[in-house]
């Protein structure tokens, strides 16, 4: 365990999430782990594609919360899918919603994983522990 | 003459007078057979006209009452004859102006009719040509006609007649019914989606609290007393029961709306998904009894509705060694299930209730009292009935049936 510890990387994440506890919560969870990874906080899609838009500092995966205001996240998935220079980057959602329509929507669209928010703190973070743990150990595109 | 000559001549006549008497009887015989012969004929004939004018007056009677348009027409489609609903119905009269059945076909359809009436003219007959005729009004209706060709005795044909019903409210019925199913799916689909978004939106400020208690919790450990910590933790405990209670709400609102196609369900595997996502207590066994039907119908709401009930009989069992028994029995129409447990047993007073929504018996963290409303929905969804045998202490069995 401890060498794999070592193996990990830290990531660049870009959260897209309108809700200010929520970003809390990510910031609490990141910063009770190991590995320094650099939160970019987006509230709406609008600003998230503002920031990728630049093509440069691209983050390694992006957390996608589907509830979002004007543009919501499925319509901001498709917008990242259909972009050649943004399609490459690991979208995992990140919602309350388990509505079976919006799984399969994502899935057919392009995601690297649908993560339910459980009531629980303890269970998110150890979900957002391992989700971040995972995409670490992998070789990705701007290392 | 001699005498003798005189003799033979006196007998032959004699003879002739005698042949002659016979056969004027037989002539008189016959005349009287042939009178009576006539007048018996006489009486048929009389029989015979008067049937005939029957008849007549019978057919008479069904043309001018038949609550659909009667049309007698040649072959060439030329309109001989209409009883009054057909005047009516068409707008033409033809004791006024000439008709041609060409002239009531609707454009659309002209194709159709044609086809039809070479069906007719090579068949002798058709049968439920339903098609658009427009009237004289300009009216456009929808009709269902059946036609026979009239003969001649050489087997010619001569004429064509044909009985037109009226359904253009049937299918303005029909379309309209249509226009509602597809905008009550249409609505079912939006409420669904509104429910996920309601259900969103109510579950993340629980989220939020959950994760502040955490905070506070955390960034406090081993200053906070005992009270509060208590505190704290029926905070948390609240927010399970609210969580619990929206995804419920959820459940029960998306369980009765009838959904995408229906498909075949192999009850086996909706139980062996179940087994794997109910949490089974090492003390209680699930028992089925023989394999189950594959049924029709939508694989969630089928897994909702067995654990639903599963899970009730898990949480409500209190005997050292529980049992939940699944069976079914297959009738014509539908096929009854049952599932029995030996728990602590539902009062004969309450046994209505237990269906409606939030009437739970038994108010804790995991009984929202939504579970036996959302069978029931289901159950009625599959135009089935479900009702219970009970014993306090003793158990109580579910049956339900599903339509096949």
């Amino acid at each position: 365990m401890l060498k794999l510890e070592k193996m990990k990387k830290p990531l660049k994440v870009l959260l897209i999430e309108d809700n200010m506890i929520e970003i809390m919560k990510m910031n609490r969870t990141v910063s009770l782990l190991k590995a320094k990874h650099e939160i970019t906080e987006a509230k709406n899609a609008e600003e998230a594609l503002a920031i990728l838009e630049t093509k440069t500092n691209l983050p390694d995966i992006i957390l996608l919360d589907l509830n979002m205001p004007k543009i919501n996240g499925i319509e901001f998935l498709a917008i990242l899918k259909n972009d050649p220079d943004l399609r490459h980057i690991p979208t995992i959602i990140l919602t309350t919603s388990d509505n079976r329509k919006d799984i399969l929507e994502c899935y057919r669209i392009g995601i690297s994983g649908y993560i339910l928010k459980p009531l629980k703190y303890e269970e998110y973070v150890s979900k957002i522990e391992i989700a971040l743990s995972y995409w670490s150990i992998n070789e990705l595109k701007s290392a | 003459m001699s005498q003798e000559q005189i003799e033979i001549l006196q007998r032959a006549l004699k003879r002739e007078k005698a042949a002659r008497k016979a056969a004027e009887k037989i002539l008189e015989d016959k005349s009287r057979e042939l009178y009576a012969l006539s007048e018996e004929l006489k009486i048929s004939n009389e029989k015979l006209a008067a049937s005939v004018t029957e008849k007549s007056s019978q057919l008479e009677g069904v043309f001018k009452n038949i609550n659909d348009a009667y049309v007698v027409m040649d072959i060439k489609g030329n309109v001989l004859k209409m009883n009054s609903v057909a005047t009516n119905f068409f707008g033409y009269d033809i004791s006024k102006e000439k008709l041609n059945i060409v002239k009531l076909i609707y454009q659309a359809d002209a194709t159709y009719a044609f086809e039809s009436f070479n069906t007719l003219l090579n068949t002798g007959s058709f049968s439920n040509y339903t098609a658009r005729i427009i009237t004289k009004k300009k009216e456009i209706k929808w009709v269902q006609i059946n036609a026979t060709i009239i003969y001649d005795e050489q087997h010619k044909p001569i004429a064509a007649q044909g009985i037109a019903r009226d359904i253009t409210e049937l299918k303005n019925l029909e379309k309209q019914k249509e226009k509602i199913l597809k905008e009550l799916e249409k609505s079912n689909g939006e409420l669904y989606e509104y429910a996920h978004i309601v259900s969103h939106d109510l579950k993340t400020p629980l989220r939020s609290i959950d994760a502040l208690v955490s905070w506070i919790k955390m960034d406090n450990e081993g200053s906070l007393d005992a009270t509060t910590l208590q505190n704290l933790k029926l905070i948390e405990e609240t927010l399970e029961t609210m969580e619990n209670l929206i995804s419920n709400i959820l459940e029960y609102s998306s369980a009765g709306s009838g959904t995408s196609e229906s498909q075949d369900v192999n009850l086996n595997e909706t139980m062996l998904n179940i087994q794997k996502l109910l949490f089974i207590p090492e003390h209680i066994s699930i028992q089925i009894l023989k394999e189950l039907p594959v049924t029709k119908g939508d694989p969630t709401k089928f897994q909702q509705l067995f654990q639903n009930l599963m899970s009730n009989a898990i949480k409500f069992s209190n005997k050292e060694k529980g049992i939940v028994v699944i069976d079914y029995v297959e009738k014509p129409s539908f096929y009854q299930f049952s599932v029995k447990d030996n728990g602590i047993g539902i009062e004969k007073k309450f046994h209505d209730r237990i269906f409606k929504i939030f009437h739970s018996l038994n108010k804790s963290k995991e009984s929202t009292g939504i579970g036996l409303s959302i069978v029931k929905k289901i159950v009625d969804l599959y135009e089935g009935t479900i009702w219970l045998e009970s014993e306090l202490g003793k158990g109580t069995t579910f049956f339900f049936t599903i339509k096949k």
